[in-house]
């Protein structure tokens, strides 16, 4: 019993002793699962629009962040150096349909996948080429001050950087969901051939999304590079967004954001309050744990097609 | 020629005094000329000719792989064609794009379902106004202004058309539950949503029982009476055929073997030989 006891018991007495830490804990999580929402997103959406998992979207992130510092290392100023960078990303889309996916068009998912993973080599050695290979600071000017609500402690930035994903997230959503585009998409990530008898350009759709992917690389790159500094191991952030998808299921814009709140909520839980009995530092491996438990029961995620096979 | 096929043969030229003339003398909405398509070693199509006319219904018959679904692929831009001209509305080119098809009004169903299972009917016969929407991508995507009063007056039409095919029950329900012969319904309503000029339906009865047969029979007849669209279609089912369509055209190993009004094609004998597979000449 005496060994059990740090996990069964010691937690919950803690929990139960300071509820107001308990809330920091869970806002702190929440803040936190809010940009992994936004990293799964830039996923999801390529994965509806064209069935490929972009291997390249970590490094997506790398390069809009490298992009932005670079050009502000330049002495262009932050709003037109973020703008600048939307337009290379943008560039990038089309490059990427031009060059990449127009001539996979029909080809199995496999090739496409290796495709990506041939563009994140790409991109990780061009950013470099271009910029460099050392650690730069990003500064945007968003404060790092402390912010008290009744006595719970946040972080003034991780909560102008959960807004700008939160408004992020929803719009996206909500642009999905209700304009003509959105259906477009839909459409395209349910049937390619349907899509286009009813005459929807696949490759604008393409653009589209890798396009919107790069904007949500470029925001999630602003915030994560600002907090760690800009470097190749921002493009690992995006392997955090794996039990994400696997939670949320891939097909879902809403699983997207559910399941990084709950992995950013769940590996902070778990980090300080059994990373003690383990021996800390569990918030590494207590996502995947999280998302390989969660394969066991529903391996389509929480909101994704369901896979029923006739037989 | 024996004589059960001699009494089927006059029945057919008796009834063709009592139907009216057939109405194909409009103008040529579409011409194909001299289409060959191979696929590897595998000649889908070769030298086929035709010609579709404005307000007819145009058959394609023919048995298993003759060619018929790749004909409409190539119509519709979704097979290249390895030589020959396809005309329509008096401008000749080799191929097109499937999107570019769609705008200049050839709307189609297929023979496999191809809806979008996960969206709605309503949604699924609204990306059928794609080729409609006017409005730029900003507006669309703000959702608002110009764009959201578009929407509407799609959406007005869009239900005059679920109106039309009587499937106002299930406006919203996911196709991918409905049967069978419904979601040949809302395909049918999606290519209808395009207002097209020329309607391709690839089996629209192919799998359904004699009921929903009779109501797609039905559909289609008013689709071109009412809407006065120029419709071509593939079908299987040879009585269905030969009731509502105007003229038709039979291939074989991707070959035209005949090409005419049905009663003409019911009784030619190469026609008879490519289904039944005997042959019916006499010396």
């Amino acid at each position: 019993m005496g060994t059990l006891t740090p996990f069964l018991l010691t937690p919950f007495t803690e929990i139960w002793g300071s509820p107001v830490f308990f809330a920091e804990v869970v806002l702190t999580g929440l803040l936190t699962g809010v940009m992994y929402s936004l990293v799964a997103l830039g996923f999801v959406l390529i994965f509806k629009a064209s069935r490929v998992f972009n291997y390249a979207q970590g490094i997506m992130v790398l390069f809009a962040a490298l992009t932005l510092v670079g050009l502000m290392e330049h002495g262009v100023p932050v709003w037109l150096a973020i703008g600048l960078t939307i337009v290379v990303m943008v560039g990038l889309a089309v490059a990427v349909e031009r060059l990449m996916l127009r001539h996979l068009v029909n080809q199995p998912d496999i090739i496409l996948f290796m495709a990506t993973i041939g563009l994140a080599f790409f991109l990780e050695g061009f950013g470099e080429m271009v910029w460099g290979s050392n650690v730069k600071e990003l500064n945007i000017g968003i404060p790092d001050n402390p912010v008290e609500f009744g006595g719970i402690l946040l972080s003034s930035f991780d909560i102008i950087a959960a807004l700008t994903g939160a408004v992020m997230v929803f719009g996206l959503a909500l642009f999905f969901q209700k304009t003509a585009i959105g259906r477009a998409l839909r459409a395209v990530a349910d049937d390619h051939q349907a899509a286009l008898s009813v005459g929807i350009p696949l490759k604008t759709i393409w653009i589209t999304v890798w396009s919107v992917a790069g904007v949500v690389a470029l925001v999630t790159g602003i915030m994560w590079g600002a907090k760690s500094g800009v470097q190749f191991s921002l493009s690992l952030i995006a392997l955090k967004a794996l039990p994400v998808l696997i939670l949320g299921g891939f097909t879902s814009v809403p699983g997207a954001i559910i399941g990084g709140l709950i992995i950013g909520v769940g590996e902070k839980i778990a980090e300080i309050y059994w990373g003690p009995a383990l021996g800390g530092a569990i918030e590494n491996w207590f996502a995947y744990m999280l998302a390989m438990v969660f394969l066991l029961f529903r391996p389509q995620g929480l909101f994704g097609e369901r896979i029923i096979e006739r037989v | 020629m024996t004589a059960a096929a001699t009494a089927q043969a006059s029945a057919a030229v008796a009834l063709a005094d009592e139907i009216p003339a057939p109405r194909a003398t409009g103008n040529v909405l579409l011409a194909v000329d001299d289409i060959s398509l191979s696929f590897g070693g595998v000649q889908a199509l070769s030298h086929v000719s035709f010609d579709i006319r404005e307000g007819e219904i145009r058959a394609i018959i023919g048995p298993n792989g003759a060619g018929k679904s790749s004909m409409l692929n190539v119509i519709n831009g979704f097979y290249h064609p390895n030589s020959g001209t396809i005309t329509y509305k008096g401008t000749a080119r080799r191929e097109m794009r499937p999107d570019q098809a769609a705008r200049s009004g050839i709307a189609r169903t297929f023979q496999n379902i191809a809806l979008f299972r996960g969206m709605t009917t309503l949604d699924n016969i609204m990306t059928g106004r794609n080729t409609m929407m006017r409005r730029n991508f900003l507006w669309q995507a703000l959702y608002w202004g110009p764009a959201r009063r578009e929407e509407i007056e799609h959406r007005a039409k869009v239900e005059e058309i679920i109106d039309f095919l009587e499937i106002q029950a299930i406006r919203k329900t996911p196709v991918g539950r409905l049967p069978y012969g419904l979601q040949k319904r809302v395909e049918l309503g999606r290519a209808l949503a395009a207002e097209p000029d020329l309607l391709l339906l690839d089996e629209p009865m192919a799998g359904m029982n004699t009921e929903e047969k009779e109501d797609m029979c039905r559909f289609i007849l008013d689709v071109n009476a009412q809407l006065g669209t120029t419709i071509a279609l593939i079908e299987h089912d040879m009585s269905v055929v030969m009731d509502i369509s105007d003229r038709v055209v039979v291939l074989d190993y991707g070959v035209k073997i005949a090409d005419g009004p049905p009663d003409e094609v019911r009784t030619d004998p190469q026609v008879i030989e490519a289904y039944l597979g005997v042959t019916h000449r006499e010396d």
